[in-house]
């Protein structure tokens, strides 16, 4: 059902922290803990906000999630959720950062490449931007940002990440989401050929990687705000074979020359920055693509796009509890309004079909999301 | 080369509005155990799965396993220490209501 399984070597890239027995079965237990979370206790939430969302004054109507939030949080059932579900994030970090310190060695070993494809780079004095110091995001203790001097954040971020995803999101490549962007490109223009692209907010490569592999021949950069885990993405990358040259860098402002990229993408980055920031990284887009040039962006879908009060609730609960800084902000954005604003044209908005490889596709955007996973919002524009 | 250790306690973790800390630290405590459990019992699992694919254990012996008097009497040992061990608390807070009835009763 789920691609995390007992099989440990097979979804396994070369880098990725191989669990132990009691490791693996660890991991699989926060997978279950997550799943029963999610699936038995949520949906009783869900029913009761459904009562209490009804009870509520019909002239409620500004601010109703908060409305309902209060209702809620009279229900002993609906803060042990909340606690739970949070626990639940906290074991996941902590089992996974056991797995990680114990093959510190062998990993560091492992990402001793000989002849690199692509390269790293990353900056001391780094100014780290305030809306990822001010909560270490999903709660992945140190954060995004945390340098040891090591790659160890990043191993924690990659195993953590597929199991967080519950392997929904390509199972240990944790990809999904960096082949859809890229396949949203090649949906727009399907003999797209570019010399430079540029993804913003890498993390540890799991989105800049399918870029490389769909176009071997161009130069593949990804930027982030963390040395751990941008050392890592470059192992990671050099050890499944893609050229990629990773830089230290807000994609609020880059060291890059302007008109110096064909294709610059990011995938679920704005949640994770603030309104501010989301103004500046479009304005950064314009300044990087050439004319002509394609942006593309990919979110989780737009709360516009789902009707009901407990949607909402339950999505300003993941950010407050999960450290998502800029969850309503990206949710509720004027994508059309945003990128118009900064320079772009032919603007799509809608929602592309996951994709397990860029290559193969689907090939097909429209206006209405295909449910959480199977597909993804985007907004583009061209330069 | 000297590693530093990788953090565990996230920076920024709000208050659930109506919970107590404590409420969160039992939280904390049970999911820590009960994992612990999973694991310990998929240990086990392994264990007698090898034990029976190398011959040195036949399947189903553990579920037909018949003590004879003397292991009965250890295992009877191990059940209360671990009755005794787990359920103290409660225990003294019986104790602990019983001297405090017998003391305001004049007795």
């Amino acid at each position: 059902m789920i691609e995390i399984s007992e099989q440990r070597a097979q979804l396994d890239h070369p880098l990725i922290a191989v669990p132990s027995h009691d490791e693996l079965v660890e991991q699989l237990f926060v997978r279950d803990l997550k799943m029963f979370v999610g699936g038995q206790l949520e949906p009783v939430q869900a029913q009761i906000a459904r009562v209490e969302d009804q009870a509520l004054p019909a002239t409620v109507s500004n601010n109703r999630a908060d409305a309902l939030r209060k209702r809620m949080a009279r229900h002993e059932s609906f803060r042990t959720w909340l606690a739970m579900k949070r626990e639940s994030q906290r074991h996941l970090w902590s089992t996974v950062a056991d797995s990680v310190e114990r093959q510190a060695g062998e990993l560091e070993r492992l990402a001793q490449v000989e002849a690199p494809l692509g390269s790293v780079r990353t900056d001391e004095t780094f100014d780290v931007p305030a809306y990822i110091q001010r909560g270490d995001i999903h709660l992945m203790p140190g954060g995004n940002a945390h340098d040891d001097g090591s790659l160890l954040q990043g191993a924690v971020m990659d195993r953590g990440g597929a199991v967080y995803m519950l392997g929904r999101n390509g199972g240990m490549l944790n990809d999904l989401r960096g082949q859809t962007a890229v396949a949203h490109v090649l949906t727009r223009f399907p003999d797209f050929a570019p010399t430079r692209i540029l993804d913003m907010g890498c993390g540890i490569g799991t989105s800049t990687v399918p870029a490389a592999t769909a176009f071997p021949e161009t130069e593949v950069h990804g930027i982030d705000v963390g040395a751990s885990i941008l050392r890592y993405a470059h192992a990671r990358a050099e050890h499944l074979g893609a050229a990629v040259h990773f830089s230290q860098q807000s994609a609020e402002k880059t060291d890059f020359a302007d008109a110096s990229f064909d294709l610059v993408y990011s995938c679920v980055l704005f949640h994770e920055t603030s309104q501010a920031a989301t103004l500046n990284i479009m304005a950064e887009c314009k300044r990087l693509l050439r004319p002509g040039g394609l942006m593309v962006h990919l979110e989780v879908p737009l709360l516009h796009d789902n009707t009901d009060t407990w949607t909402e609730l339950n999505g300003a609960l993941e950010a407050q509890y999960n450290n998502e800084p800029n969850w309503r902000g990206a949710l509720t954005a004027d994508y059309q309004g945003l990128m118009a604003g900064a320079g772009f044209k032919d603007l799509m908005i809608g929602y592309q079909p996951a994709s397990q490889a860029a290559r193969q596709g689907p090939f097909r955007f429209g206006p209405d999301s295909e449910g959480v996973f199977r597909s993804w919002f985007i907004a583009s524009g061209v330069a | 080369m000297t590693r530093k250790a990788l953090p565990r306690t996230p920076n920024r973790l709000d208050p659930i509005e109506g919970s107590r800390d404590l409420d969160e630290q039992f939280m904390g405590m049970i999911v820590a155990l009960a994992s612990e459990v999973t694991v310990l019992r998929a240990r086990l699992d392994a264990a007698e799965r090898l034990l029976i694919e190398h011959g040195a254990l036949q399947a189903g012996a553990i579920d037909g396993y018949e003590p004879d008097e003397a292991a009965q009497k250890e295992r009877e040992a191990l059940r209360q220490a671990s009755v005794n061990k787990v359920f103290r608390p409660l225990r003294e807070a019986a104790q602990k209501d019983l001297a405090t009835v017998q003391e305001t009763s004049g007795r």
